[in-house]
């Protein structure tokens, strides 16, 4: 950062009261966009998923992570990311710019810890395929103030727990960013769920059985004391293999599965997951369906959407959104619509607060 | 003045709009009433000849015949995995193809070995696993030597029976439920119609049908069969023990050319000639299995034919894509 963006970061937090997410208009959710245009950009959505504000993206984004109490929110590019943008939604502009360190770069998330002072950002070491997590300091001007392992290889997404503990789906695929998005380790890919802390390093971590090692562990949701990871297989399709994994601390994770025609019509792929109300859910965009389990991690029902992806927590319920506009309601195991845009929406819906 | 030209404007815009979607929406009942509905109506007729031939003489020389008939008819629908199809695991129930794991063999020996009495209600054999359902699983016992010279009374014959009939129950509710699921894709976007939010999502529903099929025919009935160079796998081509791996592909492109002509409300000249193009290749291809794969030449042969298939995907997103404003799914696509 140069010393006059600095500066005015300084002039503008000393000069105005501290802003919180109400001044945004109270978004429920963030979401990223592909335009009817082209164009790109973040949206902040109401709880019935109509329009709060909308702030312009320079290229596609993967998913954004909302500030806990700061009207901000950080937007990641897509994988293999060398950016990220600062976005102030009530001024609806950017306030900073990330650049992952030379030899790294970004995987399309983020998490606050430290009551939002501290940002941490999943990176891929380009020269050596180990993961690291880039810690920033929000009050800093989101200066570069340290980095810890991952504890695996290809860390994805990242949720914080109670107590700043982190959890982080070490997805286990080793890709150079000059090979695109090419998989150079599906032979011996081991992902993991690392549980750590910045201060303490790593608490725990959970494998899958050896003959589940091409069940890459990608996204994360969290509800009573429960992590849910979705997973994306790597192996011959179709496939039955399981993609939704419920992981309580120190207990063996519980896999959870459909039949297997339901199973395989996943096509090996979750692209999200969220945990409301006692069911989770996950998304596949490519099978055109969301699969709804209960905690206990008994299948509960199919429902169908062409190119879903997007799935967040809505009260007591689940909201998904999809690459044709749609944002709908999961209620009483079907979906519900809530709107209709002229718009794709990109991978991810965040649940703000 | 400047009022009235803004008021022109909106005019001619609004009449585009409506125009357009007027044209669209005669591009999805036309895929409906020309192809979907006769198709799956042609599948439950087959169908339901073939349990009927079942019934009346369920060994393997019998029932030949009526199994290609029925497994043709599929070939004109099997592409259309939205609505019905996608319900109850129907798709893989009807072809668990393809079979990464060897399971069709596996749940086939399993049933025969144990004589398992599922077979003996339509309720309990519908709960069998998909993989010993369907017509690879009849096939089996239709052409694997070891099965195929059962009698009348063996358990084989009941087993094939309970295929025939379970194939005929999914086929007539398929073609029962598809007028109602075709009304929602006609009125998609009016109110109330929760399944298809605005017009153009009928248009990418059957869109999508279309190019998956395509891409299903060249990724899989052809790529799975190719492998590496260095290691073609002829032993993957769906339905080689009956012969069919090839008429599949031909049935197929051919059942994709109507689903296109239908949706296309202009002329579709280079889809045509990619679709034409990519028929005589297949038709004139002397290897019903793709077993000429292990060797070079017939190697060549398939892949040239993939390629062809490749460029009819082109012509149609171009053509057919473009017009209507879709395109392949934004997170289909990207996967990550």
């Amino acid at each position: 950062m140069d010393r006059r963006s600095f500066l005015s970061s300084m002039v503008f937090s000393a000069a105005m009261p501290r802003l919180g997410w109400a001044d945004a208009g109270s978004p429920a959710y963030l979401a990223a966009a592909r335009e009817a245009d082209g164009a790109y950009a973040l949206y902040g959505l109401s709880e019935d998923g109509a329009d709060i504000f909308r702030i312009p993206l320079p290229e596609r984004g993967h998913a954004a992570t909302a500030h806990p109490s700061a009207p901000e929110a950080v937007g990641f590019a897509r994988r293999p990311g060398r950016f990220a943008l600062v976005i102030d939604c009530v001024a609806g502009r950017e306030t900073h710019r990330l650049h992952s360190p030379e030899g790294r770069h970004f995987y399309g998330h983020g998490a606050f810890v430290e009551d939002g002072a501290v940002l941490v950002t999943p990176e891929n070491d380009i020269a050596t395929g180990q993961g690291w997590l880039g810690l920033w300091a929000r009050d800093e001007g989101y200066a570069r103030i340290g980095e810890v392992p991952s504890g695996g290889v290809g860390p994805h997404d990242i949720l914080r727990l109670d107590g700043d503990v982190l959890v982080v789906a070490n997805g286990g695929i080793r890709t150079h960013p000059e090979r695109g998005r090419e998989k150079l380790n599906l032979d011996s890919m081991r992902p993991n769920l690392s549980y750590l802390t910045l201060r303490g390093g790593i608490e725990e971590q959970v494998e899958l059985a050896r003959d589940l090692h091409l069940a890459s562990i990608r996204h994360l949701a969290q509800a009573q004391g429960v992590v849910g990871f979705a997973m994306q297989w790597q192996g011959d399709l179709p496939d039955s293999a399981p993609l939704l994994g419920l992981h309580r601390r120190g207990e063996a994770p519980v896999l959870c599965a459909a039949d297997m025609a339901e199973q395989m019509a996943m096509e090996g792929y979750a692209g999200s997951v969220a945990m409301s109300g006692g069911q989770v859910a996950i998304t596949s965009p490519r099978g055109g369906r969301v699969h709804v389990f209960g905690m206990d991690g008994q299948f509960r029902a199919s429902l169908k959407r062409a190119d879903v992806c997007g799935v967040a927590s809505a009260g007591s319920g689940l909201m998904v959104t999809d690459g044709m506009g749609g944002v709908l309601r999961i209620r009483g195991g079907a979906l519900s619509p809530a709107q209709s845009y002229d718009r794709a929406w990109d991978n991810h819906l965040i649940r703000v607060g | 003045m400047r009022i009235s030209l803004a008021m022109r404007s909106l005019t001619v815009t609004l009449a585009m709009v409506c125009g357009f979607s007027d044209m669209a929406k005669a591009g999805v009942d036309e895929a409906l009433s020309r192809h979907v509905l006769p198709g799956f109506g042609a599948f439950a007729q087959s169908s339901a000849a073939l349990a009927a031939k079942a019934e009346e003489d369920c060994r393997a020389g019998a029932l030949k015949p009526a199994y290609h008939a029925a497994y043709d008819a599929w070939m004109g629908v099997s592409h259309l995995h939205l609505g019905p199809l996608e319900q109850g695991g129907r798709s893989l129930a009807i072809t668990f193809w393809p079979d990464t794991r060897g399971m069709v063999g596996r749940t086939v020996a399993g049933l025969v070995a144990d004589e398992d009495p599922v077979v003996d209600t339509a309720e309990g054999f519908a709960s069998v696993s998909v993989a010993g359902r369907g017509l690879l699983a009849l096939e089996r016992l239709l052409y694997e030597p070891e099965l195929a010279g059962y009698g009348t009374g063996d358990y084989e014959c009941r087993l094939a029976r309970a295929i025939a009939v379970d194939l005929a129950r999914m086929a007539r509710e398929m073609d029962d439920e598809w007028p109602d699921f075709a009304g929602l894709l006609r009125s998609a976007g009016a109110p109330g119609n929760d399944v298809f939010l605005k017009p153009e999502e009928a248009h990418q529903a059957l869109y999508t049908a279309l190019m998956s099929g395509l891409e299903f025919n060249r990724d899989q009935r052809l790529g799975r069969v190719m492998g590496s160079f260095e290691r073609p796998r002829p032993n993957r081509a769906e339905a080689r023990r009956s012969g069919r791996s090839k008429r599949n592909v031909v049935l197929s492109l051919e059942a994709l050319r109507d689903l296109a002509r239908g949706l296309a409300d202009q002329p579709i000249a280079e889809s045509e000639a990619a679709f034409a193009q990519a028929l005589e290749t297949a038709e004139a291809l002397d290897d019903p299995v793709l077993a000429g794969v292990a060797t070079p030449q017939g190697r060549l042969k398939v892949e040239v034919l993939a390629q062809e298939i490749r460029r009819i995907e082109e012509a149609v997103a171009q053509e057919i894509g473009v017009a209507l404003g879709v395109t392949a799914g934004f997170n289909s696509q990207d996967g990550d």
